[in-house]
């Protein structure tokens, strides 16, 4: 196991002094290994949150480069990465931010073919859905529930946001809630909508909450509980959510038993 | 009555289905909400066919995917 | 009194005077005594209370008249 040194102990003094984390803590999330699928408005702020808390492998997928646009929440990336490789921006900011991080970047869209591959490339310990389409979002719960990871599910627009968290054998999954993907254009995108930035920092970084739980092991996690938020109103709530015994995927009787890509992907000018 | 929709009282006159009661809230794009009723799931296709009773809670949870993906 | 073990904080301030006893005690086992030198100020002030709310016994408190105190510390002793 890692001993702490001087350094750490300073870097991470002021959660090491939480009954909860501690020196023991602290090593377990140095240990740990978190995969951010997305780095956007969500996985942005999850990103630098778990690199500052010190979670010593972080893998970040995103096929992207940083456009204008994503500036204006995703802030894991500045003003001179437009252009960039949003992997390598992330990376860079993360390495900058805390040393003690190994970065594994996949410069990819997550697709039935290659999402076991990612996660199981270091196996990772907890992965955070930060993706920004639904056949992605389904993809990765899917996954999770196939292979039996835990993940934090998360979606934003407007002036808000909501999260679920999955762990296996315990919680209902996202599926239980949202049977299907819609169908393509039928739920409007930030980009139709529009969403305030910040939004993403709120949702994004109770993701990162949520897995710095789970690695410690302490607290109560949102299964069973999507989590929804009103900026506006400044409500949050919080909605029990049963297991869906009907579920497709992890019901009684359950139909899907591969990945699907629910789409072909959109040809992206930007690459 | 007196239901409760998204932790907001709602008063009704006469008793509504699922169906009826996405309209009078104005629910966005009903075909896509996800319905509970007192904790459980309600099935797409039986919108029609269950009425709320007075102190019943009903939840729309709505897709919400974020992005900018085209 | 024998202690299982030493720690020195003197060259360091609040909250890593905390931090570096913190995870030391956590690698002895409960009922084993952990010896600190520690300045006076802010650490004798602010220790020997963050112990006690961690479940630590403070065994013994001294004055070394040196500007430090030497605390004597069971772990988990208040639980």
């Amino acid at each position: 196991m890692i001993k702490l040194a001087n350094e750490q102990l300073e870097r991470y003094s002021r959660q090491i002094i939480l009954s909860q984390v501690g020196g023991k803590g602290q090593k377990k999330i140095l240990s740990s290994k978190v995969l951010i699928i997305g780095t956007g408005g969500l996985g942005s702020p999850a990103a630098m949150y778990l690199a500052a808390a010190g979670v010593g492998h972080i893998g970040l997928v995103d096929y992207d480069t940083v456009d204008l646009s994503n500036l204006q929440r995703q802030i894991i990336h500045q003003t001179c990465d437009v252009g960039r490789a949003k992997i390598e921006s992330g990376r860079e900011t993360i390495n900058a931010l805390n040393p003690d991080v190994q970065v594994h970047t996949y410069d990819e869209q997550v697709t039935a073919a290659n999402i076991r591959d990612i996660i199981g490339d270091l196996d990772y310990d907890f992965i955070i859905d930060g993706t920004d389409n639904f056949p992605a979002k389904f993809l990765i719960n899917d996954a999770c529930v196939l292979m039996r990871k835990p993940f934090s599910h998360a979606g934003i627009i407007r002036f808000q946001g909501q999260t679920i968290t999955y762990v296996p054998g315990e919680s209902p999954c996202y599926r239980c809630v949202f049977n299907e993907p819609p169908p393509k254009d039928a739920v409007p995108t930030c980009r139709q909508a529009g969403v305030l930035g910040v939004m993403g920092g709120v949702i994004g970084t109770i993701q990162a909450t949520e897995a710095l739980k789970y690695i410690l092991g302490v607290g109560e996690l949102l299964t069973g509980y999507l989590l929804t938020y009103d900026a506006l109103t400044m409500t949050f709530r919080k909605i029990r959510v049963p297991h869906n015994r009907r579920c497709k995927i992890c019901g009684e009787q359950p139909t899907i038993t591969e990945l699907v890509d629910y789409e072909q992907p959109t040809c992206d000018f930007k690459r | 009555m007196v239901i409760k929709v998204n932790g907001e009282n709602l008063n009704l006159e006469k008793s509504l289905n699922i169906a009826e009661l996405l309209m009078a809230v104005k629910a966005a794009q009903p075909e896509y909400v996800t319905v509970q009723l007192n904790g459980e799931f309600v099935e797409r296709d039986d919108f029609p066919k269950v009425f709320v009773n007075d102190g019943d809670e009903i939840e729309f949870l709505y897709f919400m995917g974020g992005g900018q993906r085209d | 009194m024998n202690a299982d073990e030493f720690l020195d904080i003197t060259d360091v301030v609040c909250p890593m005077t905390f931090v570096k006893t913190k995870v030391v005690l956590e690698d002895l086992d409960d009922g084993q005594i952990l010896e600190l030198r520690l300045n006076d100020g802010e650490p004798i002030q602010n220790l020997p209370r963050s112990l006690k709310d961690d479940g630590h016994k403070i065994l013994e408190l001294a004055n070394n008249d040196d500007g430090t105190f030497t605390i004597l510390v069971e772990k988990g002793g208040l639980t």
